[in-house]
């Protein structure tokens, strides 16, 4: 997985490099800079305060003061650094950054090295105006009526008809799907992404499952593998 | 709290204008005639009508909140049917005490028309807030009234979600006002449409009929005589299903494809 730079929330907050998995080895500051070179050809501008994601890349104080000078000449200032190897984490607090651990909720991305999010079993049909949000992957036996909504962070599989509204990683995790018995929802919303139901007939006794291809939602039939298992 | 045989039954929808009022005053008579003792009830504090579909507006002394303040005894605020004298109409209060009505307030009244009566029936107002709930809280079961539509459909099946919650069972379904010829032709939603999204049981189909407007407005329900429109005879049917007699329900929309069919077939026979 590539680095990539995610500008901050609200104006003020800091813009957040996650430097990604260590895979193929590449050096901490190349990802730094190839993050940096994908920026030149977007509009927007990033400057201010960043929070560096490290992971399990184990980075020394020169690497990291090396990250901070390329970062500096970009106009972003790094500010603190979110790792979960302790050398880099030593090395950071040498430097005077804030340091973190990864965050304890499943990051969004579905990386592999996180467990499986626990699921919410809910033994019943949810009716007009019922609201059920889990951050974990939700697991309904019934039906989701017209009017009822059904968000996740993980997947949203409903064992029964889907016909109101479903929100399968609504945290950002793009890898969420959205499975059901009979798939006719209202809408459905994979990470940011937001679709109208299908209007035609559902296939008769075909289980069918949304995904997220690209920035669309694709719907098609559902793959026989528990989405949780890994 | 009640006695032992006394059914709580509260009559509702969610949407307002789906034939709650009709029903109860309906299948109150009905009840009635086919010899169960029978008290309605008017829950409907704010816009009161029960009274006026029974028609009996004029006899009217106490209400249900002189009741509860202990001016008058229960009895005393009784309406007893004119033709139907095991029916009993206890009516809503003045819609200007609307505040005072709490859920144990209607427990109370509930418990108190439970001892007297077999059948209790609740009529419920429109919408889901304070009149809902405190109507809720004094049923034991309920029937929901609904019309093929998708938005009366919506607000029922959102009742039917509330009422679980409240622990109200068996909850049963009455589709009203039911347009065979549409639905045949599939400009409304049809039967199965309607029981797939609420999956309750189906305690009557009732056609839509002038008859009910006209009965509505001589405040005399269709099931006091004897029932010849489809209404009234449905209306007597879903009486008889609730006391646990087995009368199948028929999908008007299909059996009069039946009968179309048949007629056809008839008259080619004829005519060759």
């Amino acid at each position: 997985m590539a680095a990539h730079l995610i500008a901050g929330p609200v104006s003020g907050q800091p813009h957040s490099l996650d430097l990604g998995d260590r895979t193929g080895d590449t050096e901490a500051l190349t990802a730094v800079a190839d993050a940096l070179e994908g920026l030149r050809h977007s509009e927007r501008r990033l400057v201010g305060p960043l929070r560096l994601t490290c992971r399990n890349r184990s980075l020394t104080l020169p690497e990291l003061r090396a990250i901070g000078g390329r970062l500096e000449r970009q106009g972003l200032r790094l500010v603190e650094v979110q790792a979960s190897a302790p050398d880099t984490l030593v090395a950071a607090a040498a430097l005077g950054l804030v340091t973190s651990w990864p965050e304890p909720v499943v990051a969004p991305r579905g990386s592999d090295e996180n467990a499986p999010p626990e699921l919410t079993i809910l033994r019943r049909t949810l009716r007009s105006g019922d609201q059920v949000s889990s951050m974990g992957s939700v697991l309904v036996l019934g039906d989701v009526n017209p009017g009822a909504m059904v968000s996740a962070a993980g997947h949203v599989l409903v064992w029964g008809r889907l016909r109101g509204k479903a929100h399968a990683g609504k945290n950002g995790d793009r890898r969420a799907r959205i499975t059901a018995l009979q798939l006719r929802p209202l809408q459905l919303r994979i990470a940011d992404v937001v679709a109208r139901g299908p209007d035609d007939d559902p296939p008769p006794g075909l289980a069918e499952q949304a995904v997220l291809v690209g920035r669309e939602i694709r719907i098609e039939a559902a793959s026989p593998l528990w989405p949780l298992a890994n | 709290m009640t006695s032992a045989n006394a059914r709580l039954i509260l009559i509702c929808s969610g949407k307002g204008g789906v034939g709650k009022t009709t029903l109860t005053a309906n299948l109150g008579i009905a009840l009635a005639r086919q010899g169960e003792s029978v008290a309605v009830l008017d829950a409907d504090f704010g816009l009161r009508n029960l009274d006026l579909l029974l028609g009996l507006e004029n006899r009217i002394i106490y209400t249900a909140q002189d009741v509860l303040a202990g001016t008058c005894r229960l009895e005393q605020a009784l309406v007893r049917h004119k033709q139907q004298p095991t029916l009993s109409l206890l009516p809503a209060g003045n819609p200007r005490m609307l505040e005072w009505i709490t859920p144990d307030d209607m427990r109370r009244i509930a418990a108190l028309l439970a001892e007297q009566f077999r059948f209790v029936l609740i009529d419920c107002p429109a919408g889901i807030e304070d009149g809902f709930r405190n109507a809720a809280a004094a049923a034991e079961e309920a029937i929901v009234v609904t019309t093929p539509e998708v938005s009366a459909v919506r607000d029922a099946d959102r009742v039917i979600g509330l009422l679980n919650s409240m622990g109200v069972k068996p909850v049963q379904l009455v589709l009203n006002r039911v347009r065979p010829e549409m639905m045949a032709n599939q400009e409304m939603l049809s039967v199965t449409d309607v029981t797939d999204i609420l999956a309750l049981p189906l305690l009557g189909l009732v056609q839509e009929d002038k008859q009910v407007i006209v009965s509505t407005n001589k405040g005399e329900p269709l099931t006091l005589g004897e029932p010849s429109t489809p209404a009234g005879c449905a209306y007597q049917n879903v009486a008889r299903r609730l006391r646990g007699d087995a009368v199948p329900i028929v999908d008007p929309s299909t059996e009069r494809r039946g009968l179309r069919s048949r007629l056809r077939k008839l008259m080619t026979t004829r005519i060759f």
